[in-house]
């Protein structure tokens, strides 16, 4: 008789918080402070003058996440400021690079890869982004990427997403490009920009 | 094809690159002027007050001031094919815009109403059938821009709205002017010739269009030489009409030439030529041509300064042949074309005729007259007659003749006067011939095109009267060319139906041209000229201060204040200050001739030489250049020179260049500047000051400016909604929207100012700058967007790697559970001996499935052999019952027949019992007769037996 074999179990990804969740919940069991009014954007951001708002289910699941990413030898639960922006996005917040730079204090280049975070500064940083909004909905995605449909039918050329993904804005790199419109051009290499922007919203 | 896309289309790729527009929008790029390229990218880095502190390309900082500097438009208007569309208008973008296409070998740009060509100086494939063809029939912004279509806007026009038209090309000499003359010429032969069905075989053209083709290289053979500037020089200006019919089919031309710069045929520069035609002939004519022409060897000729200078490219025996293919082709025949050649020979024989003074200085003599006598010879005339007619002429003076003695520089001056008459009149009876042949047609045209190429505006360090004669030309034509501009503006506006109130530019040339052409109150610069031409002992500086004092206060004239020479004013015309030098402009203005040797000519033997001369009486003679000589005379006033029997240069050329306007006024102009890159001849270098310079006095700058007044940037609607929309987002509600309304709501939703934009019909107009700011607007929200988009789609890959790392994990943790279950597994005995096992036990299940098969097969076959009898039984019995069937049928059959036979009898027993029936009705009416009867005869009876009774 052949021994019973090891079931496997189904992966459980631990689905990022959605984003709702991630903002101050009014849920927390300890009294909420409350929210404090939105900084002014010059003062730099300082770590110590946040307030966490999570509770304790919460930042053992950052943990998780948060050692997952830690690639010192010894494990050390700490990351490199490069991965801050990586954790906080895997935590299911959306922020851009400038605001991931902002909150570590505005580095040099160089430094990225060489200094590290650990858990307890992370956490406020995590709780800095997660108040802060996202910048435009859907409707502003769909308009903006109107304006390079040119024969105004829903679609635009993939090639040219492509190109503006890379080179405007916040440029993202050729690998990251692919891997977000992987399977998402049609057989004339044109994308429906409406349902895009859905499939990444709703990731 | 393709070759050919890449000189007439952009490559779209760059106009959208979002590098370019990235690094625009951060860098803040403007023009500052440059010594080298005239105008060189820079960052703005800081602004403080007047001054700018800029970056540029090599990293250098460099502090302007803020009026040098000139902004840069948007990388999206890079090489952009209409220069209107500009949104920052200033010269720096021009010579850009023209530059960056000129370098990609796109050597037509429009600049708003009209196209500016620079010379590319080598072979384009841009002029081949297969263009021609592209071009027919397209609308202006369906094609690239070049001179087809440019020829072919203006066709349609003529076409659709029956107004006649011009193309006027101008631009300084090399520039290409006559180059794309011929290929509107050749476009319009093509397109418009009523030999359609035969287009394909080219030789088979009509005789016309041929004709029209060939009138061409006559006209350069006559009329271009070579200078240091260009290899084929027009030395003429001329106005090509090419008539039409209604149905658009070519049924003639004329042309009209302007001012042809005879004295080429006297002097040139070393590696500059004569008129072509002397060196094809000289060259090309063999045996008993050469014979007959009385032709030397090149070095001989003195009027050919530098001998037999050649050009590249270019045999001039073979053009020869083609000169005379061509003239045969127009119809001259043999007898003219000697005589044409003859012609030229004698002007360069007339150079070589020398003059000695003699002892006592004031007589000229002829020691050698071989070089007379073969003029003579060519010309028909009596060399006793010439010799005297030149050294010692007879005049009038006070009603007698006189004979009056030459000196030397006066005897020169006679012969190179002539020289260049002789050629002049030549060239103007070519021109009369042409023109036959080109308008013999009998059909009236119903409207015309006519195509302008004339020098352009010419500023040299010594400008004499040709110049003035030039400018005066251009800035006519810039009048002209403004009218238009702004006549065209107006009704697009009109069209459209957007408010506008007329605005006065400011930009009259009324006034300089007032200057140069008024007859009096007072007179004009030509009007003092000839003035000054009739009075006695004036002189070049006589004139000059007449002129200063007549026009002292004239906002356009001025005498040069640093320079000494007398002879000097200033005029400032449109395209900038020309200082002349008036040395000599009275014989230019008269053009004094020796009127004994144009009388000798037209007496002439030969019937050539006297058509030639047959007007002489025009001729300003010797008898008027005495006159002004002697103080004693009376002096002529200026009216009566009008009533006079000749005219002055000026006078013919104002009057010419008036007719010229008149009818170019009838027309809708179509403007082509032509642009020189180099004075090197050399493709794909410009010479940024050189291009600027021209650019200036070109109009484009100006014609730009006059855009800029009005609304130059325009945008249909649709497009409009399409770019900008994003601005705007809220402001238009879901769903289709018609374009205006659209517009309209999204330009409200801006919050523009009234006065920077209107909304037209079709369109929406920008003020010039007003769209710059709308791209720069759009630029910042679409990048905000795209960072907003992107920091989603980072956190959305974020995401997709976390959860693929999770799952990664998980799958590792199974892994490592299995395998550390394998390794426990590993050695335990059983496991191995199940192993071991398992093997074996794989064979005996194998006989038992096979016995279970045959067990299978066994069970099926049986239930086949079952299956197989019921059906046997089952046939069986349906043969069975099918044999009933058939007897039941047949005993049937025979039941039917019995019925049929018993029915027969029925029907015969029926007929006898009728029959019998009838019988017995019969018989039954006899016995109720008999029964009457028989009770007849009982009542008888009765009473037979009463009676017996009784009795």
């Amino acid at each position: 008789m052949a021994p019973k074999k090891v079931e496997c179990k189904k992966p459980e990804p631990k689905k990022p918080e959605p984003k709702k969740e991630a903002a101050p919940a009014p849920t927390v069991p300890k009294p909420a402070p409350l929210p404090e009014p939105e900084a002014p954007k010059e003062p730099a951001f300082n770590p110590k003058a946040i307030t966490l708002e999570y509770t304790a289910d919460q930042i053992e699941e950052f943990k998780e996440a948060f050692q997952l990413f830690d690639r010192t030898p010894k494990g050390e639960m700490k990351i490199t400021y490069a991965q801050c922006g990586d954790v906080m996005r895997a935590l299911g917040q959306n922020p851009t690079n400038a605001d991931v730079l902002k909150v570590l204090g505005k580095p040099r280049p160089e430094e990225m890869n060489s200094k590290l975070v650990d858990f307890e500064i992370f956490l406020p940083m995590l709780q800095h982004i997660s108040r802060s909004k996202d910048q435009g909905n859907f409707e502003d995605f769909v308009e903006g990427l109107r304006v390079f449909d040119k024969e105004g039918n829903g679609t635009i050329m993939g090639a040219e997403l492509r190109h503006v993904l890379a080179t405007l804005g916040e440029r993202m790199s050729e690998d990251e490009v692919d891997r977000l419109m992987a399977g998402q051009e049609d057989t004339n290499g044109c994308i429906n920009y409406s349902s895009f922007v859905k499939h990444i919203l709703s990731g | 094809m393709s070759v050919v896309n890449e000189f007439l289309f952009l490559d779209n790729d760059f106009k959208n690159s979002g590098v370019a527009q990235a690094d625009w929008s951060t860098k803040k790029m403007v023009w500052i002027p440059s010594e080298r390229e005239g105008f060189q990218s820079a960052s703005i880095k800081e602004e403080t007050g007047n001054e700018v502190v800029v970056e540029l390309d090599n990293g250098k900082k460099v502090t302007v001031s803020k009026d040098e500097i000139q902004k840069m438009n948007p990388p999206k208007y890079n090489k952009v094919e209409d220069m209107a569309a500009l949104t920052c208008l200033n010269e720096a973008s021009v010579l850009h815009n023209i530059r960056e296409r000129y370098f990609s070998g796109l050597i037509y740009t429009y600049s708003g109403l009209f196209c500016v060509v620079v010379n590319p100086y080598k072979l384009l494939p841009i002029y081949s059938e297969k263009i021609t063809e592209m071009y027919k029939g397209k609308k202006r912004h369906e094609v690239p821009p070049h001179i087809y279509a440019v020829t072919d806007n203006a066709y349609r026009n003529m076409l659709q709205e029956r107004e006649d038209q011009s193309i006027l090309c101008t631009g300084e000499s090399g520039a290409g002017k006559t180059e794309n003359t011929k290929k509107v010429i050749q476009y319009l032969a093509v397109v418009a010739s009523s030999h359609k069905g035969k287009r394909h075989h080219y030789s088979l053209t009509g005789e016309l269009e041929k004709q029209l083709l060939q009138a061409n290289p006559i006209l350069e053979a006559f009329g271009n030489a070579k200078t240091i500037k260009n290899d084929n020089s027009s030395r003429f200006g001329k106005f090509i009409q090419i008539n039409f019919d209604n149905t658009g089919y070519i049924v003639g031309a004329n042309i009209e030439t302007y001012l042809l710069e005879t004295s080429w045929c006297i002097r040139q520069a070393k590696i500059e030529r004569s008129f072509h035609i002397f060196y094809y002939m000289v060259t090309g004519a063999k045996d008993k041509m050469r014979d007959e022409l009385l032709l030397e060897d090149f070095s001989n000729y003195r009027f050919l300064v530098a001998g037999h200078v050649q050009v590249q490219n270019q045999q001039d025996d073979e053009m020869f042949e083609e000169t005379l293919e061509a003239m045969e082709v127009l119809g001259f025949n043999e007898e003219e074309r000697i005589g044409m050649l003859k012609v030229c020979s004698t002007v360069l024989q007339l150079g070589n005729i020398e003059f000695k003074a003699e002892k006592n200085q004031e007589q000229a003599s002829m020691p050698d007259n071989t070089a007379a006598q073969k003029v003579c010879h060519l010309q028909g005339i009596n060399v006793t007659d010439f010799t005297k007619a030149i050294l010692t002429p007879r005049f009038k003076v006070g009603g007698e003749l006189v004979q009056k003695a030459q000196t030397k520089e006066q005897a020169d001056f006679a012969i190179e006067a002539l020289a260049k008459a002789m050629y002049d009149r030549l060239f103007r009876w070519i021109l009369a011939c042409v023109n036959k042949a080109l308008d013999k047609t009998k059909r009236q045209g119903a409207s015309f095109l006519g195509i302008l190429d004339i020098a352009g505006f010419e500023i040299f360090e010594d400008n004499s009267f040709e110049q003035l004669c030039i400018n005066y030309t251009n800035e006519k034509l810039q009048q002209l060319f403004n009218h238009t501009m702004f006549i065209l503006e107006q009704e697009e506006y009109k069209k459209e139906g957007i408010e506008w109130n007329f605005i006065d530019f400011g930009l009259d040339l009324q006034p300089c041209i007032e200057l140069i052409e008024r007859p009096n109150n007072p007179p004009g610069i030509l009007a003092l000229l000839d003035e000054e031409c009739w009075f006695p002992k004036a002189t070049d500086v006589s004139f000059v201060e007449k002129l200063t004092n007549t026009h002292s206060s004239h906002c356009k004239f001025s005498k040069p204040k640093n320079l000494k020479e007398k002879a000097f004013f200033t005029v400032q015309h449109y395209a900038g200050k020309v200082d002349y030098n008036a040395t000599s402009w009275l014989t230019k203005n008269m053009d004094p001739l020796n009127d004994n040797v144009t009388a000798l000519l037209s007496n002439s033997s030969s019937a050539f030489v006297q058509d030639i001369w047959k007007d002489v009486d025009r001729v300003v003679g010797l008898e008027t250049m005495a006159k002004m000589a002697k103080s004693d005379s009376a002096a002529p006033t200026a009216s009566k020179s009008k009533k006079g029997m000749f005219r002055t240069v000026g006078q013919l050329y104002k009057e010419s260049l008036g007719k010229l306007m008149t009818t170019l006024h009838n027309t809708q102009p179509n403007f082509v500047r032509c642009i020189i890159p180099n004075h090197e001849k050399r493709a794909g270098k410009i010479d940024a000051h050189l291009v600027l310079e021209q650019l200036r006095c070109n109009g484009v700058l100006e014609g730009i400016r006059i855009c800029r007044q009005g609304f130059p940037n325009r945008i249909v609607f649709h497009e409009f909604r399409q770019r900008y929309e994003i601005l705007a987002a809220r402001a238009i509600p879901k769903g289709f929207m018609d374009g205006k309304q659209a517009s309209t709501l999204m330009i409200k939703h801006l919050d523009s100012d009234p006065n920077l934009y209107r909304i037209g019909l079709s369109k929406i107009f920008f003020r010039t700058g007003v769209l710059a700011q709308l791209e720069e607007e759009r630029d910042l929200k679409l990048t905000d967007i795209i960072i907003a988009f992107q920091a989603q789609a980072r956190g959305f890959l974020s995401r997709k790697a976390f959860s693929k790392k999770q799952k990664q994990l998980t799958a590792m943790k199974v892994i490592q559970k299995n395998c550390a279950v394998y390794l426990t597994l590993k050695n335990w005995q059983w496991w191995r001996l199940f192993t071991k096992v398992k093997p074996l036990l794989q064979v005996t299940r194998q006989d038992e499935e096979m016995n279970q098969k045959e067990e299978e097969l066994h069970k099926a076959k049986e239930i086949a052999q079952k299956s197989e009898a019921e059906l046997k039984e089952i046939t069986q019995k349906h043969n069975q019952v099918v044999e009933e069937r058939n007897q039941l049928q047949a005993k049937l059959q025979e039941e039917a027949e019995l019925y049929a036979e018993s029915e027969e009898v029925r029907i015969r027993l029926e007929a006898k019992k009728q029959e019998l029936e009838e019988v017995l009705h019969e018989i039954e009416a006899r016995l109720e007769e008999e029964e009457e009867r028989s009770q007849v005869f009982q009542q008888e009876k009765a009473n037979l037996q009463q009676q017996l009774k009784v009795e």
